[in-house]
């Protein structure tokens, strides 16, 4: 075999610098742009505890958490502990905070409204933790992942999107704390440096 | 001769004792001598038996990348799936199918499995169950990087498939669970530019 590496190298340098990725339209769902307000927030969904709430009951006087997490998804599990810390001790600082599933337990049996309530006891969740029965409020964030967080500020303005911290599988292996860095940026009424963050997840399983 | 190759797994230190794949390459020893074992590496997987089950290979997304973009493929599909994750494990055979149908054609499928540490032994269960018989990939490393060396444009749900066509440009990126018909479609329209990388 023969092979020259040169003309590969420049044919590939070449294709680089001529032409950027052209991705199908459809590839990846828009979410919610930066500074925009809390969607579908009036919309009720049901609490493990049987009351029905919708994010602007929950909404803080210096920011509001919406997380879009679930209890079947291995990322989801992993951040489990990190994130009812989080949001237990913002709780207490005036955010805001609300957990919600919008997996159809259809597709995944373990995201069934009693499998909610016995994980949100089991992991003692200080805020609630509701039901998409729709899905159409992670539809309207364009969430696509569990976990998946959108942070507002106090006008009710998205601030941070994204993940929890840049490692789910080892917590003790944890270099920057995104979103606890940016609860405490948005508490304290200061700016957030990192406001768009990303990890895998889980898809979420749309209801039809 | 058969020269065979040993390579050591690219894992981090502290997780266990490296796993040690033997592969056998007839040309990858020669080209060894003037090449990275970066571009060595795919022409290894491509070649290596079945006859020890399904091999995984520790790579973090650069190791990827250097498989997507070796020499000898026109499209190059990479299906990132994990083995406790039901929409992956649906559509996993019809990466198969699309693989053996399309192969003779210039497509190269690269397998990344995304489980965790603890899953590894599930994601090659699983491998084995649906018949693989090529060498796949577990990622390493965090998220972000990995996630950001593939797609910039994926968001983290997985399943997610990308294509890329021979030079090693990202042309189609879809996230979920997608037919045959949709792979078939994402990898025809980049086999039909006829982006082929010379050299191969």
């Amino acid at each position: 075999m023969k092979t020259s590496f040169a003309p590969v190298f420049l044919a590939a340098v070449a294709a680089l610098a001529l032409a950027a990725p052209v991705l199908a339209d459809d590839a990846a769902p828009k979410a919610l742009a930066m500074g925009a307000a809390i969607p579908m927030a009036d919309q009720k969904m049901k609490n493990v505890d049987g009351k029905e709430v919708a994010v602007a009951d929950v909404k803080g006087a210096k920011g509001t958490l919406v997380i879009f997490t679930c209890n079947a998804c291995p990322w989801a599990k992993a951040w489990e502990d990190r994130i009812v810390a989080l949001g237990n001790d913002y709780k207490g600082k005036g955010i805001g905070v609300i957990a919600v599933n919008a997996n159809d337990p259809g597709k995944v049996a373990e995201d069934g409204y009693d499998q909610m309530k016995t994980r949100a006891a089991e992991k003692k969740f200080g805020f609630p933790y509701v039901v998409d029965a729709t899905s159409n409020v992670a539809r309207a964030y364009g969430a696509t992942r569990t976990p998946e967080a959108f942070l507002f500020d106090a006008q009710g303005k998205l601030v941070y999107h994204g993940t929890i911290d840049d490692n789910a599988q080892e917590p003790g292996k944890v270099s920057t704390r995104y979103l606890a860095d940016a609860l405490a940026a948005v508490s304290s009424g200061k700016e957030i440096a990192v406001k768009e963050t990303k990890a895998m997840g889980c898809g979420i399983k749309f209801r039809a | 001769m058969d020269p065979v190759v040993s390579i050591a797994a690219e894992r981090p230190a502290g997780r266990g004792a490296g796993v040690r794949v033997r592969l056998s390459a007839p040309m990858c020893p020669r080209i060894r001598s003037f090449v990275p074992l970066g571009l060595c590496l795919p022409l290894l997987l491509a070649a290596a038996p079945a006859a020890h089950g399904p091999v995984l290979t520790a790579a973090d997304a650069a190791s990827v990348k250097k498989a997507i973009a070796a020499p000898g493929a026109k499209a190059v599909l990479v299906n990132i799936w994990a083995s406790w994750c039901g929409p992956c494990r649906e559509e996993f055979p019809d990466v198969l199918k699309l693989r053996k149908d399309l192969q003779s054609q210039g497509l190269r499928v690269i397998l990344v499995s995304a489980d965790f540490d603890d899953a590894r032994k599930d994601a090659v269960e699983f491998l084995q169950a649906m018949g693989v018989d090529f060498p796949s990939f577990i990622r390493v490393g965090k998220d972000e990087e990995f996630m950001n060396g593939l797609a910039k444009e994926w968001t983290g749900v997985l399943p997610a498939t990308l294509v890329y066509d021979g030079t090693g440009m990202l042309r189609d990126l879809r996230e979920g669970k997608q037919s045959y018909a949709t792979f078939r479609g994402m990898v025809e329209k980049v086999l039909q530019d006829g982006s082929a990388r010379p050299g191969s």
